[in-house]
């Protein structure tokens, strides 16, 4: 089973009720056969923006995160009923995946255009789209071609 | 043997200069063969010990993968007037370390944990990683 992450932006209620409907997306995961494997309270504060949901305009939310594994296929299902809760402002599935390693290719970006290699593949895919090119002094009075 | 001496001496001095430059690679065994069977005065064929170590990114160099929820990070490369996210050629991020960063704040923008159209009051003052009147390469418009 991969893990997700759950992004929750919940809206403006007292304690008891947030409690409850963290419960409720928490067991409807758990419902689905999946693994909680974190729970992350990002704190209460004034949204960027107002945001109009289930025909509210909400100026504060809390955002929280709930980390899990499930199966894949369930994911569709997770997403539908959370959008139908009127709690929930916003929720977003993100796939947990470790960082891949690699090399900083800074210094072969701040080479002069000639001798960096995706110019010069740029240059390569130019020359070859060029059509071949009559010639006007090889020898002929006409123009062998259809005009 | 005084011309043996003489590319000795030579190969010697180049060895010091390595030396002093404190790069951990080793001449001193194939240019004492290669100064003993040909001409002293011609160049002999080595790596430049003036070598600089390849450039890095900041976050490279730090070894920081940009994540959505460190909305303090990702607010440094967003404009403080249009919340626009700087481009490659003023960040001075490499190609792979921009994207992710793009990605992050695009992630926390949907997330609600930062704006899209200007830069969060708190971190208005924050320490600043580039100067955008300054780009490596000229503006796109
Ligand atoms: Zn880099």
């Amino acid at each position: 089973m991969p893990s997700y992450e759950l992004a929750l932006v919940l809206r403006q209620m007292p304690r008891p009720e947030l409690i409850s409907a963290i419960r409720r997306t928490a067991e409807c995961i758990l419902d689905s056969g999946g693994i909680i494997r974190k729970l992350e309270n990002l704190g209460t504060r004034a949204l960027p923006h107002k945001v109009s949901e289930h025909g509210v305009v909400h100026r504060e939310g809390t955002h929280f995160n709930i980390a899990f594994d499930t199966s894949p296929t369930k994911i569709a299902d997770l997403k539908e009923e959370f959008g139908r809760d009127i709690d929930i402002i916003r929720r977003h599935v993100f796939k947990i995946e470790e960082p891949e390693k690699f090399k900083c290719t800074l210094h072969q970006e701040m080479l002069p255009p000639a001798y960096r290699k995706d110019v010069q593949e740029m240059i390569e895919i130019a020359k070859r789209k060029q059509k071949p090119k009559y010639n006007y002094n090889s020898g002929l009075d006409y123009y062998p071609f259809q005009k | 043997m005084l011309k043996l001496t003489k590319s000795l001496g030579q190969s010697f001095t180049i060895t010091n200069l390595a030396g002093l430059r404190a790069l951990n690679r080793s001449y001193a065994a194939t240019n004492v063969k290669e100064g003993a069977q040909l001409n002293p005065d011609e160049p002999i064929d080595m790596p430049n010990p003036f070598e600089k170590d390849p450039e890095q990114c900041i976050l490279c160099k730090h070894d920081i993968t940009p994540y959505y929820k460190n909305v303090k990070l990702l607010s440094q490369f967003q404009s403080p007037y249009t919340g626009r996210i700087y481009g490659r050629h003023i960040t001075g991020l490499c190609k792979q370390k921009q994207e992710d960063v793009e990605q992050a704040i695009k992630r926390a923008q949907r997330c609600l944990l930062m704006p899209g159209y200007h830069k969060d009051l708190e971190f208005l003052h924050d320490p600043k990683l580039f100067d955008p009147e300054r780009p490596s390469r000229p503006h796109k418009y």
